[in-house]
């Protein structure tokens, strides 16, 4: 089952201005690389997890994985041939709201060969561009 | 610090704010703030090709050189404090300065430089964990170290250092980061523990919603006390004698 939170305040939500750059969580804070989105999305819960496994199948047992992001947005879903109206449609799938800039997987404990290949995989799998990034030595 | 302090020519920005700014960053300059010594802030831009170079080769300590003007801050010794980049991390776009003295003592931070290969880590799926990679000291600018080396070689499995482990260069320099904050660990990759939040079984498809059921109770309780004289009818109930009839659509 993929990602999504225990608890909410409110059941469904709005959708959102979807325009800014990241400002926070944009750079390696817990491991030696990152893979960093290089566009918007809203990522649902099930690509993360397909992010995970398919990181966690290439390290097999070495190195660490650290997931960034939360699926903490709901979007909801029309089902398909039903008229418009009579209210705001059920949650479909949570989502993380992924802005430029945002850091989305992090790898600790591998040489960069083998998180360059782990991150490689890991890209395919998300809707948006991605990169490789190690972590920022300037103070 | 080294032994020659890099010159740095800085210009006094007249305009401030982010149009302003962004016009000055188009032309090759970063602009930037020199603050200190109870003195007023002043608002300065820097040549990005003379300055980034020098931050990134490690450059901390500077001395401002203003041609042309009689500004007040021309010849100051200045200590990078602070650097903001862009949303990918990459581009410097700002610095801050403070105005210091070589002989005063100032808090900054230095970059920690792990060296030698951990026995620890040879051991199967041992991995090295480096939370931070700087610690925040007090000293003197004229003893400010460019990195603080922090030897690894006798670390091993399930072992760390912490920050007060760390042999600082000089004697009256002062550690300010908290001495329990992890520097370096070594601990052993175990099989990753699927989220709490992906096993709590069908139940978890729609998250509990903060305050619903104390709502709802609150509800019940309310529909179990008798209605108010003069409340509208239930749907589908019969009007109250006399009620005026609906207007039909």
């Amino acid at each position: 089952m993929p990602l999504m939170p225990k608890r909410v305040k409110h059941r469904k939500e709005f959708r959102r201005v979807r325009d800014r750059k990241a400002t926070k969580a944009n750079y390696v804070a817990y491991g030696d690389y990152g893979l960093q989105s290089m566009e918007r999305c809203w990522l649902p819960g099930r690509v993360i997890e397909a992010g995970r496994i398919a990181a966690q199948h290439y390290l097999k047992r070495e190195g660490k994985l650290f997931i960034r992001v939360f699926p903490d947005k709901p979007i909801s879903k029309k089902p398909l041939e039903t008229r418009m109206g009579t209210g705001k449609a059920d949650v479909d799938y949570w989502a993380a709201r992924i802005k430029p800039g945002t850091m989305i997987f992090e790898i600790a404990g591998v040489s960069e060969a083998v998180a360059k290949k782990a991150m490689i995989r890991v890209a395919m799998k998300m809707p948006v561009k991605t990169r490789l990034v190690s972590r920022r030595v300037v103070v | 610090m080294k032994d020659r302090v890099p010159k740095i020519s800085a210009t006094v920005r007249e305009r401030n704010g982010s149009r302003f700014a962004k016009r000055i960053r188009e032309q090759g300059r970063l602009p930037g703030v020199i603050y200190g010594h109870k003195m007023e802030p002043v608002s300065v831009s820097f040549d990005t090709r003379e300055l980034v170079p020098q931050i990134e080769k490690g450059e901390k300590v500077f001395k401002l050189d203003m041609p042309g003007s009689t500004h007040k801050d021309e010849d100051q010794m200045v200590l990078l404090k602070e650097l903001q980049f862009d949303y990918l991390g990459d581009t410097i776009i700002h610095a801050d300065f403070a105005r210091v003295d070589l002989n005063e003592r100032v808090k900054t931070k230095v970059h920690v430089r792990l060296q030698g290969e951990a026995i620890g880590l040879k051991s199967a799926g041992a991995i090295l964990m480096h939370p931070t990679n700087e610690i925040e000291i007090e000293c003197r600018v004229a003893d400010l170290p460019d990195e603080v080396v922090v030897e690894i070689s006798g670390l091993g499995l399930n072992e760390l250092i912490t920050a007060d482990k760390i042999k600082l260069p000089a004697a009256d320099m002062k550690l300010l980061t908290d001495p329990h904050s992890i520097i370096a660990q070594i601990i052993e990759a175990k099989e990753e523990v699927v989220a709490e939040a992906a096993v709590v079984g069908a139940d978890a498809a729609t998250p509990e919603v903060i305050g619903e059921k104390e709502r709802a109770e609150k509800a019940a309780k309310d529909g179990a006390a008798p209605a108010k004289p003069g409340a509208a009818p239930a749907k589908g109930a019969a009007p109250a004698a006399g009620a005026k009839p609906a207007a039909k659509k």
